[in-house]
């Protein structure tokens, strides 16, 4: 049923050019958003992603939904409507959407859709959003911010990461060896191979595994030199044998490598 | 204890269990001795066992596992209390049962997987929770060390099969996908006659259980006293507790939440993808993948179709319908196409392959060829020995995460394809669509934190 609502609306869109039986249904659903809640009809919603995929070719029309929205998270709307929006901008979403995405990165209960959103805008004010997010942020909301910057593989937030590795929580600490590792260049090598070998010895796990990831980058970067004096520490009997086989077969597929 | 005391138990076991297998299908049980294997082995030798997840089908797991000498089941996890303490029971009554004292307390239960592979002295772990958890416990696995056996579909995303291929790989962990089939003396046929040309150019190819889901949005109800909802919904984005994602205490369906896409992907990821594993090994594309996702919301196809680049095509449909479809020679347009199965049509033949022993085929002389002859060091009717196996020798398993991983990216390729109503190109060697931003953005999801991978 949701799906013939879709290809019909899809349909008569493209057939009306801008489709002013879409633009009705999708008024009619933006104003049932403004008060979604968890129980709605979810059909009601329906409107907004048919006009999404029948935008795809329309800059112009993508662009206004975009901006309609974004305009509903600054508002006093719930939970599960910022739900469906941050949803909805994480596959349509410019740098357009970040300023009303950004202030969600602190919420509690919005911060991971904000990163849902976020982490998926190619764009480098997304990035730059996370960033400024990081030293405001607490908890699990930083860890999830940490999260997201390793995924992006941002390496201007190697010095914020890099001093998290000494954070008390257990927990923050590991998130930043593992988003090291995803970046994976010089700093965050040499980073972790001080956590590692300074670090709490109930993260070391967290810092080999960080550091073969960081092994894998800097080769494929062509840093074989780097990334097998990394695979020769790790390699040491002192590690988990899991790890030295890790290392060891790191060395060898390095070893292997032409360049 | 003696031998039929033993069998008796295991054939209680089997019945308390058959029903709640369902669609596990579970492999064929022998005993340990039947296959060779010794039937008392030094607690030192045994491969010891750790459960994350035992609903319907970890439970399935958690009967079967329990027959072998040659493993020792130590701990239990699942975030609804009933359920791991009645794995917790089951697993030290089954044990206390084969006990010269007839007692036994030695299996722990968990609530949270980390602290199940925070056991150094866990060998492998049996995942069997719902898709959203698959390749995150598969990679804190690793990253702990543990072999795996991991219930399919092996993931959520297609980025996620690609972490858990790097992370498998990594460690040089064992990985076996719950795709079970693969051990299987019908379907090893059939593949087997399929790669060998016996139906000649493979042109098309049926499997059923057509289907994704779409968003929904149940009404809030109070979470349980004994389910961890938190830990339930993991990586998964929020959402409130609703008794259709779960049913506390004895599991009443196999998948509930596959109707959410949060959660699942539908009948694709959930029951077609068995057969999609049977295509990709038939057609010998266990590295590889089809190039081209078709769905009917186009207007172009009445089916989801897949096309390689080989040009065969790939349809999901119950039956052939003469109205759409050449019916091939010697084939009745009644026939349903078997659950799970597959049909594949060649130039010069076709066979049809399903459980419980279905394997047809015409010419019908092509079934006559003698079947190439197995190893008689591998168990290869039964996927749960196959992995414990492999664990020892340290070999490729039955069903690779790379081949378990090419197999659910099928069925997660039709889901995408069906949410974006197009026909989209596929590269299988890069991982990624061609020329089409928002799928391409389809296949990762930002995981909630603390998770990601």
């Amino acid at each position: 049923m949701f799906r013939t609502t879709i290809c019909l609306a899809v349909a008569l869109g493209g057939w009306c050019g801008c489709g002013a039986w879409a633009d009705e249904a999708t008024d009619k659903a933006f104003a049932v958003l403004k008060g979604y809640d968890w129980g709605q009809d979810r059909a009601a919603l329906q409107p907004i992603e048919a006009a999404i995929a029948a935008s795809r070719s329309d800059g112009a029309a993508r662009k206004a939904l975009e901006q309609r929205l974004a305009e509903v998270l600054p508002t006093q709307a719930p939970q599960a409507a910022k739900d469906f929006v941050c949803r909805q901008l994480s596959l349509i979403g410019t740098a357009e959407c970040v300023p009303a995405l950004e202030p969600l990165l602190l919420d509690e209960k919005l911060g991971h859709m904000a990163r849902y959103a976020l982490e998926r805008i190619p764009d480098d004010a997304a990035l730059q959003a996370l960033r400024t997010a990081l030293p405001k942020a607490s908890g699990l909301r930083k860890v999830g911010i940490v999260n997201s910057l390793g995924v992006r593989r941002d390496v201007s937030s190697v010095a914020a990461l890099v001093s998290l590795l000494a954070d008390t929580d257990a927990q923050m600490a590991a998130a930043a060896a593992g988003a090291l590792g995803k970046i994976g260049n010089a700093d965050a090598a040499k980073a972790l191979g001080e956590f590692l070998a300074k670090g709490p010895e109930a993260l070391r796990l967290a810092a080999a595994d960080a550091s073969l990831v960081c092994a894998e980058r800097l080769l494929a970067d062509g840093k074989k030199a780097e990334a097998l004096a990394i695979y020769k520490t790790l390699s040491k009997p002192e590690m988990p044998k899991h790890v030295q086989v890790a290392a060891v077969r790191g060395q060898v597929a390095a070893l292997g490598q032409k360049k | 204890m003696s031998q039929g005391q033993r069998w008796n138990r295991r054939q209680a076991l089997r019945r308390a269990c058959a029903a709640a297998s369902g669609l596990l299908a579970a492999p064929l049980v022998v005993k340990a001795n039947v296959l060779g294997l010794a039937d008392s082995v030094a607690p030192s030798e045994r491969i010891t066992l750790g459960f994350i997840g035992v609903g319907m089908m970890g439970r399935g797991h958690v009967h079967h596992l329990l027959e072998y000498a040659q493993t020792q089941i130590l701990a239990v996890c699942d975030v609804d209390r009933w359920r791991r303490d009645d794995a917790k029971n089951t697993v030290e009554q089954g044990y206390a049962s084969q006990a010269a004292s007839g007692q036994y307390k030695g299996c722990s239960a968990y609530n949270d997987l980390r602290d199940l592979l925070a056991r150094p002295d866990i060998d492998a772990v049996v995942i069997a929770t719902g898709d959203r958890w698959h390749a995150l416990a598969t990679i804190l696995a690793a990253k702990a060390g543990k072999d795996v056996y991991c219930e399919k579909p092996v993931s959520l995303t297609i980025c996620e099969n690609l972490a858990m291929m790097e992370h498998i790989d990594r460690y040089g962990r064992i990985f076996q996908a719950g795709l079970q089939q693969r051990s299987t003396p019908e379907f090893m046929r059939a593949c087997e006659l399929v790669q060998k040309g016996r139906i000649g150019q493979v042109r098309n190819v049926y499997v059923t259980s057509p289907g994704t889901c779409y968003d929904v949005n149940f009404a809030p109800e109070p979470v349980p006293d004994t389910l961890d909802w938190d830990l339930w919904l993991g990586p998964a984005p929020w959402r409130p507790f609703n008794r259709v994602f779960h049913h506390v205490g004895p599991p009443k369906f196999v998948v509930p939440w596959h109707v959410c896409p949060d959660f699942g992907g539908g009948n694709l990821t959930s029951n077609a993808v068995h057969a999609f594993d049977v295509v990709q090994w038939g057609l010998g594309m266990d590295e590889s993948g089809p190039v081209e996702i078709t769905p009917p919301e186009t207007g172009k196809v009445p089916l989801l179709t897949y096309k390689y680049a080989n040009d065969t095509l790939l349809q999901v449909t119950p039956r052939l319908d003469p109205s759409h479809h050449t019916i091939p020679p010697g084939w009745d347009a009644n026939t349903p196409i078997q659950v799970f199965g597959a049909l594949f049509v060649g130039d010069s033949g076709w066979i049809h392959v399903g459980r419980q022993g279905f394997l047809e085929a015409y010419p019908r002389e092509i079934l006559a060829e003698t079947p190439a002859s197995t190893e008689p060091d591998r168990p290869v009717t039964n996927h749960h020995l196959n992995w414990l196996s492999c664990i020892r020798t340290r070999e490729r398993s039955a069903c690779s995460v790379s081949a378990g991983c090419r197999s659910t990216i099928v069925a997660q390729l039709g889901c995408i394809a069906h949410w974006t109503q197009r026909s989209l190109q596929w590269n299988p060697e890069k991982f990624e669509f061609v020329g089409d931003v928002e799928a391409n953005l389809m296949r990762q999801r930002t995981m909630r934190e603390p998770w990601t991978v």
